[in-house]
């Protein structure tokens, strides 16, 4: 098989659309699954003591805020690949 | 008379907000002339003049445009203030009661004076920049890194300020070496990631959601958009609030005697 004359470009395309499919499910389903236990908890927690509600609340929302700078991090790097590859120049040529 | 001028004021913002959207229209060149749906176009800022080596982009016309419209609202409704408000004026005190309240949670200070001014701003101009981007014709800046990254900066820089200020500067140098030297490369590494993730969770949610909103106008143009852009005003108010939080949350670890 000749390694040199394949199109290396159109694979390189086609890996990064392949590679950004999968990483953002991951990506997705990972942080969606923390999140569910800290709004869960939250929600027994209210449920429990109404009166800390507020505070609670807060807590709770920024717990889902860091979760969410997960799913957030994925989507910069899947984006990224897709719009913005930085290695996709040394594979076309200049 | 009252009511008179009320509307007047109204009338006043209306006008500015049409001569605006007239504006950037003319700024961005007469609509139809573009030929093919592009995502990554139509997302990315484009320079709109140059002055000399800088580049002006769409993202700071709309920042101007937006703070115009700020300025001069907030100068329209400071005007007349009045003992017994009315409904806009209680809207206003509203908010900045919302914001001394969280200030006071997370922060465990009485006097809200001197951070007031640093997180309300914070909290208008974010919201109002996740906003803009419903008008016709308007961008919001926040889809673009830099804006996100400038107020993230702020908070990185005003953080210590604050703390210098209120314990003194061996005071807030101590906490990066409490309890034990060992945690200061740990302290620095999470200052500056808390930056990093700051910037990247305001520039995320609101690039995502435009990047949604996008694909259905193009797949599809009439109406079904509209569920999703009511959907990006919640998910803007929501940003604007928990960047507002975390800052009051970073502020305060640093003024705290016993962080």
């Amino acid at each position: 098989m000749d390694w040199n004359n394949l199109p290396w470009d159109k694979i390189f395309i086609v890996l990064t659309a392949l590679i950004a499919g999968p990483g953002v499910i991951v990506g997705v389903i990972v942080p969606a699954i923390g999140q569910m236990v800290v709004a869960s908890a939250g929600l027994k927690a209210i449920a429990r003591q109404p009166e800390a509600g507020d505070r609670i609340n807060t807590i709770v929302l920024l717990s889902l805020a860091m979760l969410e700078s997960l799913a957030i991090y994925v989507l910069a790097v899947i984006l990224i690949l897709i719009f913005a590859n930085p290695m996709l120049k040394y594979i076309i040529g200049e | 008379m009252q009511k008179i001028n009320n509307h007047r004021n109204l009338i006043l913002l209306i006008v500015l907000l049409v001569a605006l959207i007239g504006f950037s229209q003319l700024l961005e060149g007469p609509a139809g002339t573009a030929e093919e749906p592009d995502i990554a176009g139509e997302l990315t800022p484009h320079v709109i003049f140059t002055v000399g080596p800088l580049e002006v982009t769409s993202t700071v016309v709309n920042t101007w445009a937006m703070m115009l419209l700020l300025g001069v609202g907030a100068y329209l409704l400071g005007r007349d203030l009045k003992l017994r408000p009315g409904p806009v004026q209680n809207l206003l005190e509203w908010f900045i009661e919302a914001i001394e309240g969280l200030i006071r949670q997370m922060m465990d200070v009485q006097d809200t004076t001197l951070f007031l001014p640093i997180v309300g701003t914070l909290a208008i101009f974010i919201g109002s920049a996740n906003l803009i981007g419903l008008i016709p014709h308007l961008k919001s800046p926040t889809p673009d890194i830099n804006t996100p990254l400038a107020m993230a900066l702020v908070v990185f820089f005003s953080v210590p300020y604050f703390g210098v200020r209120m314990r003194g500067l061996g005071g807030y140098l101590k906490h990066y070496v409490e309890p034990t030297f060992l945690m200061l490369p740990v302290e620095i590494a999470s200052e500056l990631a808390r930056t990093f993730s700051l910037t990247f969770r305001l520039f995320g949610n609101i690039l995502g959601e435009e990047i949604i909103i996008s694909i259905l106008f193009i797949v599809m143009p009439f109406f079904v958009p509209v569920p999703m852009m009511l959907f990006s005003i919640f998910t803007g108010l929501l940003q604007a609030y928990i960047f507002t939080l975390l800052t009051c949350v970073y502020i305060g670890g640093a003024i705290k005697a016993h962080a």
